[in-house]
């Protein structure tokens, strides 16, 4: 196995987001590190697939725009 | 599985994606009738050398790249086979199929984006042999039953689409179907070892039951 590092190619990590109802947001449930959409793709349903989400959803974390974070003035 | 993977989100969906394929296993042995008897008998609970696994699973891995040759090649065998059920004139295979279909998209997104990271070419080879094998020979029973229309797809159809979906030909492949054995669907003896074949017949788990009422009476 010393082949292999944790992941191929260089990590990225994505925010998961899902719902179980039409009527609610999506909201983030966590997240996953893979060096694709594809491998996301698959670790975030493996990983979270504990509820009857209705909508499941990945972003790229550095695709995130923040308006401001905590320990901003 | 005496493996590890190289991530803890490898192993995470790893797990995931047998349990996917153990449930499917579960829904196909309920409506695949239409296609033909039953071939299994009671010799299963005590022979390893009658169950229907590819030579593949005869022994335990040891290399994550079994498992990524694995997932890569032989599920997606398996998923277009489930395609050429879906895409046949089975009712109840159309409907009841379907589902798994989705599912399998998953296990194909992990076992593409592996391989594109390349792994070693021996077991990526034996697992493109052993999914080839498992389509059959050209005049086989998947031939019967693509020309009588329950599936959409013969084996030679099969090996096409499996290729269209890895984006790459099969390797060179010889296949003796003289030698083939056509109830396990596969060209060479063997069997699972007795640990695992334990472990299937649930044999290994009684060992940490907890003592029976009755057991611990006669004690």
């Amino acid at each position: 196995m010393s082949g292999y590092k944790r992941v191929s190619g260089d990590a990225v990590e994505y925010e998961v987001f899902a719902r179980k109802t039409r009527v609610e947001p999506l909201h983030q449930v966590g997240s996953v590190v893979a060096p694709d959409a594809d491998l996301a793709m698959a670790y975030a349903r493996a990983t979270y697939d504990e509820e009857r989400w209705c909508e499941m959803a990945i972003v790229r974390k550095e695709d995130v725009i923040h308006l401001w974070s905590p320990g901003d003035a | 599985m005496s493996l590890r993977a190289p991530s803890l989100e490898a192993d995470i969906a790893a797990a995931a994606m047998g349990l996917d394929d153990l449930g499917h296993s579960r829904v196909l042995y309920g409506c695949l009738e239409p296609l033909g008897a039953d071939p299994r008998g009671t010799e299963r609970e005590s022979d390893a050398a009658s169950l229907r696994n590819l030579p593949y699973f005869d022994e335990p891995w040891t290399e994550w790249s079994q498992f990524v040759a694995a997932n890569a090649i032989l599920d997606t065998a398996f998923t277009v086979m489930i395609e050429a059920c879906v895409n046949g004139s089975v009712e109840v295979l159309q409907h009841r199929l379907r589902k798994m279909l989705m599912e399998e998209r998953y296990h194909f997104l992990h076992g593409r984006s592996w391989l594109r990271s390349g792994i070693e070419t021996g077991p990526l080879n034996r697992a493109w042999q052993e999914a080839i094998e498992w389509f059959g020979p050209p005049d086989g029973d998947t031939a019967r039953l693509h020309r009588e229309g329950k599936l959409s797809m013969g084996p030679a159809e099969l090996r096409g689409r499996l290729e269209e979906q890895m984006e790459t030909k099969a390797p060179q492949t010889e296949v003796d179907w003289k030698q083939w054995d056509a109830v396990r669907r596969r060209g060479r003896k063997g069997a699972i070892d007795a640990h695992t074949f334990g472990m299937l017949r649930g044999l290994e788990e009684k060992k940490y039951a907890p003592p029976t009422a009755a057991k611990q009476a006669a004690t």
